[in-house]
């Protein structure tokens, strides 16, 4: 794979030097140019849109401020592009996180109308700050000039293609790194993220200025390719054309954004020519119709599944038949277009073909962990830089009270968890067992009462900082990051272990390598502990379901942790699953960790528990050791109901059959 | 002091437009989570359309502004159901957010250039139906016109209302905004309600803009910048709570037509824009929201 | 009334049942018992349409709806009390109930008298009708839950889903939802109830199933199923075995 990636590279690299010198028609050379810049910016807008899931319609906006703060730089101080191109990548980033800081603790729908209503702010700054912008007149700036030698469109083409590849080299580290795992992480699931210790609205905010430090560069880099710049470039159908790209091209790849780039930057000199569209309409049908054929007769597809693209390629070429004017109906052309990707491309062209070679070639893509041969179970543990004192409690929730509306989820609970124990926390559904984790881990902040967790009070903090204070959990319907393998999953409960920052990871220094070497180490070791060495590189959904749970216990070893919360661990394990799993928590044990158990298997929980505590309509009804607990009237009654145990208890199962009717 | 008051009276008038607006949004927000990015076109077309029903342009007038109302309506809510048929449906079926987020946005930007195709890139003026001659309210001028449209704004969602309130279709409506699932299994289709509120919301969007088209220009690109100051005032307000949109409306309708005076006129969308990010800021479900507890 | 033939379903990827065949006969309340997991709750969707089954039959006064829409099962005539309550929290208790009735306003069930209905319900849950104009969110758990079933009753159905009616409330409430479940049986009311205390549901029911890791493990009467091991097993998790 590494071996794939260095020939990709020379090939472009290659590609690149040659292009003008196979065609040097300044035009083209232009047009490549412009499609190299916007490389830039989509490799950002890909980590934004296509890493941490969010819709930024801001991008443009971004790309005018780096292209005026060069321009106006330029323009009023004479600034050399040395120094210009830099302040742009830092004047577009803090921006950003002007941007970011608010908006980002809104997500989805949300956040794509704040993007908009920034970049349409952006617009009117640019076209009202004369001063600044000279407005509507635009400012022209000249190719820079290094040492008295004003740069040529050839040279200029070299610089931009450098610079792009600088970015693709960046961008890649990046996403390789612990951040970009965390990026995904925060994605696929942002409770879990946060409860790994990575705060999902910090890495947001994280992602979105790095993207817009692209962005920055990009518009840098197009101020002095057009060497014109004027407010209208900087409007709402580009930052669309920009989504487009990202979406057409390929999300999470650096190809991708290349290729989307390509497209949406020829795609106005195609649609400015009505016979090459025409041509361009019809092969399209002729494909279709093949297509079409090929795949019903092959049963892949209903005729009512095709029948909707098929009738839209169509009359799309009757469209263009009847078309006098094209340009007047591009934005239409366009948005159909969209709906189009929307639809039928969602994993853009290369996904699209890389889909297809994973069909003929299914083994080709699998990487094999070197890290593997490397694993050993006691390398998995880490003395908890947590820990407290010896018999001591090391959590107390002190009357805690968590109501929803009408309902009082926990009421007045009060919970002790001496260190050292595992602690089975009991009581039938409904009764406040999980909404006491949720509490524990800071995802609900409690109505009153408070949680004190080595001598602190934690009650109030976020997840995530709980998290790193030393307390993991695993979810009652799991939470793994389904699109990451189970390595990366667990990678992502290591990220604590990462002090390098951002410029260790781009400069890829020894600091980052070391610490990158070490986590895969740990990481094999706790999948060897857990027992998943064979599928460490296995997607995490696509693991059973039993595996899933395991996967999920080893992630939460991985932050370390003294206090380890396990949430229904065996719910929809196999018998021989359950065995395993209760080594597996034994074990845990053994290294220090304390453990609160929530389950309904009571086997599992009296077998193994120190102390059980018994909620029931969020209360505490009963607390001990586990055989007083069983033998509680109170527990009993709690657990068959009211009126059918209210006398009887257990006893009544294996009693004759009961012929007490219910009192009507 | 006079211009001050005059200013405020206009700010009501066009605040009661981005509330019409912005209530439309929070009706396909309730029932289906979604909303269409294209809000602002709807208003154009059913502008334009009204324009070209009650004015001028196509070789008109056919009819009077009054009887041309629930025409345009019905226009609107047509539009609606292509909406959420080819932009919306698709994607909530595959949960696919990004999806339907780029689709309406898709099918605003085809909205909007065949309205450029067909009435034009200029603006046009649309006749007003009733007397421009102001009348005078403590010293300052209003226009009989924009007593309609606040009152004309509030109808509307007074209607709304007391159909949700009041008919059991209405309350089918609140049922599935509510819980979906549930009302799923009362029987209610709660596809046909989603597709329902997004023709009311378009419907809504089309009279809010035969209200607002006599004080303005119509024109192909009166939409955007209205859609989505309504998204502000939405959110300002609060995407749950219909008093929510109205002083969200009142809020930015009247600090944008004090801009627009004392600072400058390409400033007045300014205020909308940066007072939406400091209510996310400060409070991120709005003024009038509640804050909703995420199930683990 | 209600019978289900070889059901496969699940969510996503991941399938939770593995071919479940049962039967609900008129007039009879049926309980499906289970461990937590086992796929009580991923049958009860299957049936009432919320999650579409893979495959197999459910058949509903002999036609078949595995695979409809939800609200179109509804109209078929099958009401569903879900897991979780799942009450309309911003309306009334009394609109609650109204909606309870959609399908016959509608026409697409025999309207009957609505009206009176909503006061016989209201008489047999006499809390609610205390708090009939209150909003439903403010309700407490109980009084939630007993909404939810008297909501599935203002249908007029052929067939009641209960899921899980107890849980989360307290005993005392327990007691009362199954004396609820008690008078609707003698009434004649059809219903399948999935419970977690078994031993209350096998009082009530005419007939019980027992699921385990999504499939039916043990059949039979009430009594019968009371003295078999694979019932104490899915019951306390075998906790009761000593």
């Amino acid at each position: 794979m590494k071996r794939n990636s260095l020939i990709l590279g020379i090939i472009a690299f290659i590609a690149l030097v040659a292009f003008p010198l196979v065609i040097p028609n300044p035009y083209y050379i232009h047009l490549a140019e412009t499609i190299l810049i916007y490389a830039i910016l989509l490799f950002g807008l890909d980590i934004v849109v296509g890493y941490t899931g969010e819709v930024s319609l801001g991008h443009a906006g971004l790309f005018g401020i780096g292209s005026y703060t060069a321009g106006a730089l330029f323009f009023k101080l004479g600034v050399p592009f040395a120094l210009a191109v830099p302040a742009s990548i830092a004047v577009t980033a803090a921006f950003g996180a002007l941007l970011a800081l608010p908006a980002l603790r809104v997500t989805g729908p949300y956040l794509a109308m704040v993007t908009l209503a920034f970049g349409t702010i952006i617009q009117i700054l640019i076209n009202e700050m004369t001063f600044l912008t000279e407005g509507p007149l635009g400012i022209k700036v000249p190719k820079p000039s290094f040492f008295g030698h004003k740069l040529n469109e050839v040279e200029y083409f070299y610089v931009a293609a450098a610079l792009m590849m600088v970015a693709l080299i960046v961008v890649n580290r990046l996403l390789k790194s612990h951040f970009g795992r965390a990026f995904q992480a925060l994605r696929a699931s942002p409770v879990a993220c946060d409860c790994m210790g990575v705060s999902v609205y910090r890495y947001k905010v994280f992602a979105f200025v790095f993207s817009a430090g692209l962005a920055g560069l990009a518009g840098s880099l197009y101020t002095y390719s057009e060497e014109y710049i004027s407010p209208n470039t900087y409007n709402f159908e580009l930052t669309i054309l920009f989504l487009l790209a990202v979406i057409m091209g390929g999300r999470k790849t650096r190809s991708g954004p290349i290729l989307g780039a390509a497209i949406v930057v020829m795609l106005p000199s195609l649609l400015s020519d009505i016979e090459l569209f025409r041509k361009i309409a019809y092969t399209a049908v002729a494909i279709g119709v093949v297509a079409s054929i090929w795949l019903l007769a092959k049963k892949r597809k209903s005729l009512r599944e095709i029948a909707i693209p098929l009738t839209a390629t169509i009359a799309m070429a009757v469209f263009s038949y009847k078309l006098e004017n094209i340009i007047d109906w591009r934005l239409t052309i366009f948005g159909l277009m969209t709906l189009f990707v929307v639809y039928y491309l969602q994993d853009g062209v290369i996904g699209f073909l890389r889909n297809l070679l994973e069909k003929i070639w299914p083994n080709g893509f699998r990487k094999v962990d070197e890290y593997g041969a490397l694993a050993n179970e006691s390398l998995a543990w880490e003395k908890s830089e947590h820990s407290g004192k010896a018999g001591v409690d090391l959590l107390h929730a002190n009357q805690v009270l968590m109501q929803f509306g009408g309902l009082k989820a926990l009421n007045q609970v009060d919970l002790k968890i001496a260190k050292g124990t595992i602690h089975g926390l009991i009581g039938p559904n409904g009764s406040g067992k999980s909404t006491m984790m949720n509490v524990l881990t800071g995802i609900y902040k409690p109505t009153a009462g408070a949680v004190e967790f080595n001598g602190g009070v934690i009650s109030g903090m976020t997840p995530a900082a709980i998290a790193l204070g030393g307390i993991a959990r695993t979810f009652q319907n799991v939470q793994l990051f389904g699109e990451m393998t189970a390595t990366e999953n667990v990678l992502v409960g290591l990220h604590h272990t990462f002090k390098s920052n951002v410029l260790d990871v781009m400069l890829n220094t020894k600091r980052y390598r070391a610490e990158e070497h070490r986590a895969r180490i740990r990481a094999a070791s706790i999948l060897q502990f857990v027992g998943l060495t064979d599928l460490s590189n296995e997607e995490a959904r696509n693991l059973p379901y039993g595996k899933q749970r395991l996967l999920e216990i080893g992630r939460a070893l991985g932050l370390s942790p003294s206090l380890l919360l396990l949430d229904e661990p065996a719910a929809g394990l196999t018998a021989p699953d359950i065995k395993e799993l209760v080594a597996i928590i034994r074990k845990i044990r053994e290294h220090g960790i304390t453990l609160i158990l929530i389950e309904h298997h009571m086997d599992v929980v009296m077998s193994i528990s120190d102390t059980v505590t018994v909620l029931d309509f969020g209360q505490k009804i009963a607390e001990g050791k586990p055989a007083e607990v069983q033998a509680n009237a109170k527990v009993i009654e709690a657990y068959l109901g009211g009126d059918a145990g209210s006398n009887a208890g257990a006893a009544e199962l294996s009693a004759p059959p009961s012929s007490t009717p219910i009192p009507a | 002091m006079d211009i001050f008051l005059q200013l405020t009276f206009s700010g009501i008038a066009l605040g009661m437009i981005y509330a019409v607006i912005a209530f439309g949004y929070q009706l396909t927000f309730a029932t289906s989570g979604t909303l269409n990015f294209g809000q602002g076109e709807a208003l154009m077309l059913g502008a334009l359309v009204g324009l070209s029903l009650a004015g001028g342009v196509m070789g008109g007038p056919y009819i009077n502004y009054w009887l041309m109302i629930p025409l345009v309506m019905l226009f609107g809510a047509l539009q609606g159901v292509v909406v959420e048929r080819i932009g919306v449906r698709p994607s909530i079926k595959t949960k696919n957010e990004f999806g339907w987020i780029m689709s309406t946005i898709a099918l605003a930007i085809i909205f909007k250039n065949v309205a450029e195709n067909i009435w034009g890139k200029d603006d046009l003026t649309f006749p007003s139906p009733v007397s421009s001659t102001p009348f005078q309210i403590f010293g300052a001028n209003v226009q009989i016109m924009q007593v309609i449209v606040v009152l004309g704004a509030l109808a509307m969602m007074l209607a709304v209302e007391l159909f949700n309130r009041k008919s059991i279709y209405g309350k089918a409506v609140v049922a599935t905004a509510n819980d979906s699932d549930a009302a799923g299994l009362m029987g209610i289709n709660t596809g046909q309600v989603v597709t329902f509120s997004y023709a009311l919301s378009s419907a809504t969007a089309a009279f809010a803009g035969v209200l607002v088209a006599p004080l303005t220009l119509t024109g192909a690109t009166m939409g955007t910048a209205l859609g989505l100051k309504a998204f502000a005032v939405a959110i300002i307000g609060g995407l749950t709570s219909g008093v929510g949109a109205i002083v969200g409306g009142l809020i930015l309708g009247i600090a944008e037509t004090l801009t627009g005076y004392y600072i400058s006129t390409g400033y007045k969308e300014v205020p909308g824009l940066l007072l939406l990010l400091l209510v996310l800021a400060i409070k991120p479900s709005g003024l009038f929201g509640k804050t909703t507890i995420k199930k683990v | 009334m209600l019978s289900i033939n070889n059901l496969y379903a699940g969510y996503g990827k991941v399938e939770v049942l593995h071919g479940i065949s049962l039967d609900v006969p008129k007039g009879k309340v049926v309980t499906l018992i289970g461990s937590n997991g086992a796929g009580k709750t991923t049958t009860m969707r299957a049936i009432c349409g919320m999650i579409k089954p893979q495959s197999g039959a459910v058949s509903l006064n002999g036609k078949n709806v595995a695979g409809m829409d939800s609200h179109r099962i509804a109209r078929a005539g099958l009401a569903h009390s879900p897991e979780g309550r799942r009450v309309f929290s911003t309306m009334s208790v009394r609109d609650n109930l109204t909606l309870g009735a959609f399908p016959r306003f509608t026409g697409a069930r025999p309207k009957g008298n609505i009206k009176a209905d909503l006061e016989r319900a209201l008489e047999l849950f006499p809390r609610l009708k205390e708090r009939q104009d209150q909003l439903a969110g403010t309700l407490s758990g109980g009084e939630q839950q007993m909404l939810a079933m008297a909501r599935a009753l203002m249908m007029n159905p052929d067939v009641i889903l209960l899921d899980e009616p107890s849980m989360g409330l307290a005993p005392i409430l327990v007691e009362e939802v199954f004396r609820i479940i008690q008078r609707l049986k003698a009434d004649g009311i059809t219903m399948l109830l999935v419970e977690q205390f078994a031993a209350a549901a096998l009082n009530v029911a005419d007939y019980g199933y027992v699921m385990e890791n999504g499939r039916i493990s043990v059949h039979g009467a009430p009594e019968k199923l009371k003295n078999d091991p694979a019932v104490n097993e899915a019951y306390l998790g075998g906790a009761n075995k000593h």
